[in-house]
């Protein structure tokens, strides 16, 4: 019989895709373990080393700082430091350490520990790509004694103490990290902290486990031991597979859901949805000011002008984002205070367009000055909203008559290098940070992302000395203050949203809350309900 | 009997296959290094503008991938070292570029590898049920099917795939994990890769079944059935056969695509970053491998004709 | 012999892509790139395929789309096609020599998969519509050699090509005047495969992310950005995927059927 040779085939084909797929381990479910969503796989995971803010998921669990960073006050508080002190000219910290702290491989922490930490940071041949920045003008350490060290800086650096409370700044154990070696220690990284870890396979998964001996955490943890026995961390880089992956239940959290698949998942009762005000940078274009047409200021007033932010942010993210008028977001940095809102005004627009020389002439859909059309190139990177936020600004564009050429830069190699190239006028990028001495990295005059090419003697005084004024917090701000209205007035960038990471949970999972950083969860004080 | 010069004549062809096998080899690599060369500039050049290096440190590292010796030097240094299995390391993470090659391999091998076994089944029942059952109902479908595979675009099948899984697994269950996570690719790739199998065994065995030959079997005594199909069968094998080892070139495609729409980790995904990222050392060995991977499948693919056909013809 | 019935349907099908292309702008009086509602509208009877994630009316940007799914194939196949046929009839009618040198560099360049050439194309030009062209055009040149030459070896070992030479006809004339024409409905019906090829393989790059512009209507880019919304809007990848999925069948179809006649 013909079918019989078919019913045949087709077992032998569910056998031997069974059979091959055995080799795989599905994520198991129990009530002590937590699936978690990662997203990007970044090229490496050692946090001294490494940039992305994807590694600090899982590892800010398995490290302790010497500092933590409370989010309900903004203030500092005892982490592997007892308490600590900053001289008067701010140019030495003294951190008192605590002396109960052992590593995950038994080892003690210490101030030597510290030491051989921040060398293994400054190395230039390990090439740092984050944490080595963060010290600043860091020159030399002295131990006063076992648990007693002493940071010296050459110039005063108010980001100081936010540098080290961030997971880039973890302590590692120093015999693990010169067992390994730079390029092996990430598979095995040993730290302080409430989970230990256990494997890393590329793109595959993460694993961390309980720390049972955890008992010197911070005030901001709830818990004082983890009560989740395992967590397993796997890759979503796909934005299109993370809701279903949460619905079909093989993750239990993930972060990152688009807007609308975000509130399709938290209007069932198997999900909940937390939002988390990311704080740092906007989502945000910067403006090219040394090319034609940009360097001219109507021509930046008028492309701000013409952005219906409000329809965007509808749009694309639902109500799920505030709206952002100035450089740095309103989460984290209420002390500083914030540009008033841009209105959405094209006929504003147009007339600063027809004043600064750029015409309608008769049947043209874009304006010209002189015969030069008027052309923007407005370059997109391709990760989070980007692309839809920079197509609708397109939109808005062409209808006050300017030409838009839309490039979206498939990963941050292909950005940087359009933007090195010089050949763009609109550029989108941005960081996120706790402290506001980011804003220096990017307006500074020579600094490395300042990509508006704007060059401007005071906004460079003003950014140093709120860098080294340590001692009186009110002034710092009230410099940025200054730093911001004088961002704003020149038009060097365009802010459209405050990032809100949209973290969608099921339903058993409890107690989840996030750092002062917004992206790394406290994973001590995630509890599992019973099923 | 295979005689004696039969058997020489045969070595040689072989042997002859092999080194042009190596020649294509060489040639094709050769390709690759300056092809990626010139896309990709300077591999200094993009750690210099991502700020990954100072530019006294840029020089350093200029001497120590040997980027200041003369091109014809450059490329014979990647040669011997490809020989010795090094392919240097990754701009970025400075790992081993075998190293993280090796580590992604697996996935790959074990989705193409699914893949290839379910076109062949996939594409043996279209083709058998598309001859054998002709001008009825289900014959046409078969053939339809077949039809679709080759017009259905690899993205479309897994995403398609994805919404009708989903909506057929509505409990909850790790296990849907796995099927998502190998079955569904394995049969996506499987199901795009069968068209043509699936149409060559279709071809061959309904001209096969109108030949003389298979009536004379009949003749024989062969009732209808399975011992009838396989005589009929296998003068279509060869081409199936060779036609396998060369849908190897299908299945790079298809991993790309598949483990992008499945968020599956991979040398596809591996590779199209590495481009895009500009990690040139990594991008070099990847394709570097799969022109080496291809050329031993097409030689394979006619070494295997080559043995499959005399012998068959020999048989009757 | 009557044109068969499924042929037929393949005709109609491809002219009325190409006829939705053309006439894009009469059907609907929506343009591709305005949001002019809200997003994720299902289809209803206006905007009638509802609107895409940003709020632009889907149908428009379905029929906008037909216009450079269809062109980007279709030029860069021209390009291979052109490219092709020169080296492959050079190779048959200029000696062994020119033909075994092109024969061995076409073989060579097949042993580097075709997306892979095109990757590192875009790699090196940077996204966009016009080098997704040449990545195809350039990338189908290998293949279409191999193919086109044994079309004309098939004819050079007809009786009236060597029947010309001895009547004195120098390689270039045989080759235009003689071996062009006669091998004319094979090569178009390997073109038209080649046709389905390119258009797979434009729709794939597009898919992974190539275009540079995600703005512009064009089906493969649709079929991805289609996949955020996957389960709230599943016509977003439903319709473009359709779409290229018939086309490509239809094309294919005719391209393998043609050669009978």
């Amino acid at each position: 019989m013909k079918t019989n040779k078919i019913i045949i085939l087709l077992i032998i084909f569910l056998l031997s895709i069974s059979g091959l797929s055995s080799a795989c381990q599905p994520p198991s479910e129990t009530s002590s373990t937590l699936n978690y969503g990662l997203t990007l796989a970044p090229s490496g995971i050692d946090p001294h080393l490494n940039a992305s803010a994807e590694l600090g998921i899982p590892l800010s669990s398995v490290y302790d700082t010497l500092v933590f960073l409370d989010p309900a006050n903004g203030e500092f508080v005892p982490g592997l430091a007892e308490r600590w002190e900053i001289s008067s000219d701010g140019l030495s910290y003294t951190f008192h350490l605590r002396k109960d702290v052992h590593f995950h491989d038994g080892t003690p922490f210490d101030a030597q520990a510290v030491q051989e930490n921040i060398e293994y940071t400054l190395n230039p041949e390990n090439h740092s790509q984050k944490a080595a920045t963060m010290l600043g003008p860091l020159n030399q350490m002295e131990i006063l004694d076992e648990f007693t060290i002493v940071l010296v800086l050459d110039e005063p650096f108010a980001p100081l103490l936010d540098s080290l409370s961030q997971v880039y700044l973890g302590m590692a154990s120093p015999k693990a990290l010169e067992q390994w070696g730079p390029s092996e220690y990430q598979f095995h990284q040993v730290g302080t902290g409430p989970y230990r870890f256990i494997e890393y396979i590329p793109n595959d998964h993460i694993t961390i486990e309980r720390n049972p001996d955890y008992a010197w955490g911070p005030a901001i943890y709830s818990n004082a031991k983890a009560s989740i026995e395992r967590i397993f961390f796997y890759f979503y880089e796909d934005a299109a597979s993370r809701a279903l992956a949460l619905e079909r239940r093989e993750v239990d959290v993930m972060g990152e859901i688009p807007p609308h698949e975000a509130d399709r998942l938290a209007s069932s009762s198997d999900f909940s949805l937390s939002p988390v005000a990311i704080p740092g940078q906007p989502l945000q274009y910067f403006v090219n000011t040394t090319v034609e047409p940009t360097d001219d200021l109507r021509v930046r007033q008028a492309l701000l002008l013409a952005i219906d932010k409000e329809s965007i942010v509808r749009t694309i993210f639902g109500s799920h984002s505030p709206i952002s008028n100035g450089p740095l977001s309103q989460a984290g940095f209420g002390m500083i205070s914030a540009p008033p809102p841009s209105s959405h005004n094209p006929g504003e627009a147009r007339q600063l367009l027809d004043t600064a020389g750029w015409i309608l002439e008769g049947q043209d859909t874009h304006r010209k000055r002189d015969g030069v059309p008027l052309s923007i190139k407005l370059i997109a990177p391709d990760w989070g909203s980007n692309s839809e936020v920079a197509q609708l600004m397109k939109v808005g564009w062409e209808n006050i008559g300017v030409n838009v050429e839309l490039i979206i830069a498939p990963g941050f190699g292909a950005l940087k290098e359009i933007q090195s190239s010089g050949d763009y006028h609109v550029i989108g990028i941005n960081f996120f940070g706790t402290d506001p001495d980011l804003l220096r990295s990017f307006y500074a005059s020579d600094a490395f992302y300042n990509w508006t090419g704007y060059s401007d003697a005071e906004i460079d005084r003003l950014l140093n000395e709120a860098a080294r004024t340590t001692h009186v917090p009110v002034h710092r701000m009230e410099l940025y203050s200054q730093i911001v209205r004088a961002i704003t007035d020149n038009a060097l960038v365009l802010p459209i949203r405050d990032y809100v990471n949209l973290v969608v949970t099921q339903q058993r999972v409890e107690g989840l809350k996030f750092s002062a950083q917004g992206w790394f969860p406290n994973l001590i004080d995630v509890q599992l309900s019973s099923p | 009997m295979v005689s004696k010069s039969h058997r020489r004549t045969a070595l040689l062809a072989v042997i002859r296959r092999l080194l042009e096998g190596v020649g294509t080899a060489w040639a094709a690599v050769t390709l690759a290094f300056f092809a990626l060369r010139f896309a990709s500039g300077d591999p200094v050049a993009s750690l210099l503008s991502q700020g990954l290096a100072s530019p006294e440190q840029a020089d350093e590292i200029r001497i120590s991938l040997g980027l200041n010796a003369p091109l014809w030097l450059q490329y014979l240094r990647f040669l011997t070292n490809l020989l010795h299995g090094d392919l240097g390391s990754s701009l970025y993470t400075h790992r081993s570029v075998s190293q993280i090659i090796l580590e992604q391999f697996p996935s790959t091998a074990v989705l193409a590898v699914s893949g290839l076994i379910a076109a062949i089944l996939l594409g043996l029942i279209l083709g058998i049920t598309a001859a054998w059952f002709g001008k009825r109902a289900s014959g046409m479908i078969a053939a339809t099917i077949a039809a679709l595979a080759t017009s259905i675009p690899v993205a479309f099948a897994g995403i398609l795939s994805l919404l009708i899984a989903g909506c057929l697994l509505q409990e909850p269950g790790s296990a849907n994990g796995m099927l998502i996570r190998l079955i569904l690719p394995a049969m996506v790739l499987g199901f795009a890769s069968s068209g043509p199998i699936a149409r060559v065994i279709h071809s061959g065995l309904s001209e096969s079944l109108r030949s003389p030959f298979i009536l004379a079997a009949r003749a024989r005594g062969i009732r209808r059935g399975f011992r009838l199909l396989w005589h009929a069968l296998k003068p279509s094998l060869p081409p199936v056969i060779s036609l396998t080892a060369l849908e190897a070139a299908f299945l790079f495609t298809g991993t790309v695509v598949t483990e992008t729409v499945f968020s599956r980790p991979g040398l596809g995904r591996l590779l199209v970053k590495s481009i895009l990222d500009g990690d040139f050392p990594i991008a070099l060995g990847l394709v570097a491998l799969a022109a080496i991977f291809y050329t031993i499948s097409h030689v394979f693919a006619d070494l295997l004709t080559l043995v499959i056909d005399p012998r068959l013809r020999r048989a009757e | 012999m009557r044109f068969g019935f499924i042929k037929t349907l393949c005709v109609l099908w491809l002219a009325a892509i190409v006829l939705l292309a053309l006439s894009a702008p009469l059907i609907t009086s929506a343009d591709p790139y305005t949001p002019v509602s809200d997003m994720l509208q299902s289809p209803s009877y206006h905007p009638p395929l509802g609107t895409d994630a940003l709020g632009r009316d889907f149908f428009a940007r379905t029929a906008y789309g037909a216009r450079l799914s269809l062109s980007i194939p279709l030029l860069s196949t021209l390009l291979t096609v052109l490219i092709g046929t020169t080296f492959s009839l050079t190779a048959i009618t200029a000696g062994r020599l020119s033909d075994r040198i092109i024969l061995t560099i076409a073989n060579t360049a097949l042993a580097i998969p075709g997306l892979l050439l095109a990757m590192l194309l875009v790699a090196g030009f940077g996204p966009g519509l016009s080098t997704i062209v040449l990545a195809v055009g350039l990338g189908g040149i290998p293949g279409f050699i191999r193919l086109s030459r044994s079309i004309f070896l098939g004819i050079k070992e007809m009786g009236y090509i060597d029947a010309a030479y001895a009547l004195g006809a120098s390689r270039t004339r045989v080759a235009i005047a003689h071996m062009l024409p006669n091998a004319a409905p094979q090569l178009f019906s390997l073109a038209t495969t080649h046709f389905a090829w390119a258009f797979m393989g434009t729709t794939t790059l597009t898919f992974l992310g190539l275009s540079g512009d995600p703005s512009f209507p064009e089906w493969g880019a649709m079929l991805n950005s289609g996949r955020m919304h996957l389960i709230q809007a599943p016509w977003l990848t439903i319709v473009p995927g359709i779409l290229i999925s018939l086309t490509i069948l239809a094309v294919h179809y005719l391209g393998e059927n043609y050669a009978d006649h």
